[in-house]
């Protein structure tokens, strides 16, 4: 078991060097996503400027509150942006051609080569765009913030983060059973701007329904920031957790059967 | 010892069948007419460790599904399969990583970067140890002579030096098994005769069990003893390759360009004419024949002349018309 993590590790190295060379031979290709993302990312916050530039509350948070609600967003976005995203889309890609063959011969986890073999320094500034944003939130809440608390914050930002990266590789691994993702990336890009914009504490009825339990986008950023201004329960730290535990057994269960199911195409 | 063994291997796809036109097409939103397509069907095979075994038939005949089963990527429908002592769709690591496989359309190499690159990706898939990569790369880039390419980026290698660095990188962990998968595939002669010369090499000197899928009939009766043909998903013939074409090889092909239009060129009796121009003809002529028609030919001064073997179809035909199934 040991030994089968001290070889992933290697392996992940390898690939995120194999990755830079790769990026590296085209200066455009290495240089030109520092610009695009960081540009992508002054039009969210000027977005978000115009929402919130005449709401002053949503529930119990004020403008700090949303400043770190949209700073943890971010994160969480960048996170996967610079590890995990590029990779992960070409999953379906890779199952309707047949790529994915060589992928199923390796001892490696295919998964494991998807997620870091296309990995984006390119997003790297969002994440210190997002810690800023985060900083600067943190200082203007109206609520206090202590230690404890940004332990917290910290645990359940890996939590979400885990998360994210299994809703990306649920939608993409429904190609293993359909030949179309029937657009569902679509419907993740719609719930990852929706909840990009306004917090969980904004949902009530059904959309509440959808945003915290079928595509739970809307805790994914609520609950780091609820924990860090000290509003987490422990009912609500244990839906954050049967959230992830339903979703972690759904990928893996997803993934071992689509792998299965898998028929490769023809040659 | 034998390291595959199949009984009643047997493969079926679904497919689906579109009825025609737009409202055939409604139709089937709600109800859906499928077909059943065996790719494999009842299918047994024996290889024992070490041998160097041929795959072949016509397009379609099931020879890719076969070794996508052998190697895990796809599940059989039904039957029984153990290859090295393992069911290959549970995917298992120790399993994968006693095999290896090359598949002549899809590459495992990172075309941007160099072998080189690609290998020290595998030397860490494969775990292997510093000095055992150093020794195994080294015995293969100079068995291949490809030394001197090892740091140059991929894309710009020729097909024939590509498919080189995909057997490297195939070969790197030592396998027990290589499944090839129409291994020159677009290749020119030359570059396919290498690559034949050096898997007769790897299977002599490192005991590596080869099974090889082409359609190329000149790659099986260079390198394997014995070989297997299938047709619509199914076994018929398995055992000696060189029985296989004194038994049903009748005629061979052969090709030859001329700088000048050739007169008075006369061709023996059963001879046919596949393309003629001024300056080329194709033609198959009886295989006892290829010698006196060479002969004749010489006389007109060609500019190149090539013997080729039978295409495998009509192989399978007579095998079918004499109705020798296995």
């Amino acid at each position: 078991m040991l030994a089968q993590h001290k070889k992933n590790i290697r392996v992940i190295k390898e690939l995120i060097r194999l990755r830079f060379q790769k990026i590296m031979l085209f200066r455009l290709s290495f240089f030109g996503p520092f610009f695009v993302d960081g540009s992508l990312f002054a039009v969210q916050l000027l977005v978000f400027r115009a929402v919130y530039a005449n709401v002053d509350r949503i529930g119990s948070w004020g403008r700090g509150e949303m400043i770190l609600y949209i700073g943890s967003f971010s994160l969480l976005n960048a996170v996967s942006m610079v590890i995990c995203f590029f990779g992960l889309n070409s999953i379906p890609y890779k199952i309707k051609n047949g790529d994915m063959d060589l992928y199923l011969t390796k001892p490696v986890s295919p998964l494991l080569r998807f997620t870091f073999e296309q990995v984006n320094p390119g997003s790297i500034p969002l994440i210190l765009m997002s810690l800023c944003i985060i900083a600067y939130g943190a200082a203007t809440a109206e609520h206090s913030i202590k230690t404890a608390q940004i332990a917290a914050y910290i645990f359940w930002l890996a939590v979400m983060e885990i998360l994210y990266f299994e809703m990306e590789v649920i939608i993409r691994a429904l190609t293993f059973f359909f030949v179309t993702d029937a657009r569902l990336s679509q419907l993740e890009e719609a719930g990852i701007d929706l909840c990009m914009k306004l917090p969980g504490i904004a949902f009530y009825g059904i959309y509440k329904v959808i945003f915290y339990g079928l595509l739970p986008y809307g805790i994914m950023a609520t609950l780091p920031v609820q924990s860090l201004v000290g509003e987490m329960s422990l009912p609500l730290a244990c839906f954050g957790l049967l959230v992830l535990a339903v979703f972690t057994a759904l990928t893996a269960v997803l993934w071992k059967t689509g792998i299965r199911h898998y028929n490769s195409a023809s040659s | 010892m034998n390291i595959i063994e199949a009984k009643n291997l047997t493969k079926t796809y679904r497919r689906f069948l579109k009825p025609e036109g737009l409202r055939g097409s409604i139709k089937s939103l709600w109800r859906r007419e499928y077909i059943q397509k065996d790719a494999v069907s009842s299918l047994n095979l024996s290889v024992a460790e070490g041998e160097l075994i041929g795959l072949i038939g016509p397009n379609g005949a099931g020879k890719t599904t076969l070794t996508k089963m052998f190697t895990g990527i796809i599940a059989p429908t039904s039957g029984e399969l153990s290859v090295l002592g393992y069911y290959p769709n549970d995917l298992k690591n120790e399993f994968k990583q006693q095999y290896a496989v090359v598949m002549g359309q899809k590459s495992q190499l990172f075309f941007e970067l160099t072998a080189n690159d690609t290998l020290h990706l595998f030397k860490e898939i494969y775990g292997l140890s510093e000095s055992t990569f150093r020794e195994t790369k080294d015995y293969f880039t100079n068995l291949f002579q490809v030394r001197h390419l090892m740091d140059v980026q991929v894309r710009t290698l020729s097909l024939g030096e590509r498919m080189k660095m995909e057997l490297i990188v195939a070969l790197l962990h030592n396998p027990r098994i290589l499944f090839l998968d129409e291994p020159t595939i677009g290749l020119d002669a030359i570059a396919s005769r290498q690559i034949r010369t050096f898997l007769r090499q790897v299977n002599r000197e490192r005991g590596t069990t080869i099974l090889l899928t082409s359609h190329y009939m000149e790659d099986i009766k260079a390198l394997c003893p014995r070989c297997v043909v299938i047709n619509h998903g199914k076994k018929i013939y398995d055992g000696s390759t060189e029985t296989l074409f004194e038994n049903y090889q009748q005629n061979k092909r052969i090709s030859a360009t001329f700088p000048q239009p050739p007169t008075d060129l006369s061709l023996p009796d059963g001879a046919q004419i596949i393309e003629q121009t001024p300056y080329k003809l194709v033609f198959q002529t009886p295989k006892e024949s290829v010698a006196s028609v060479l002969t004749d030919l010489m006389q007109h001064n060609p500019a190149d002349i090539s013997v080729e073997e039978e295409e495998i179809g009509a192989l399978v035909e007579r095998i079918y018309e004499e109705n020798k199934t296995v």
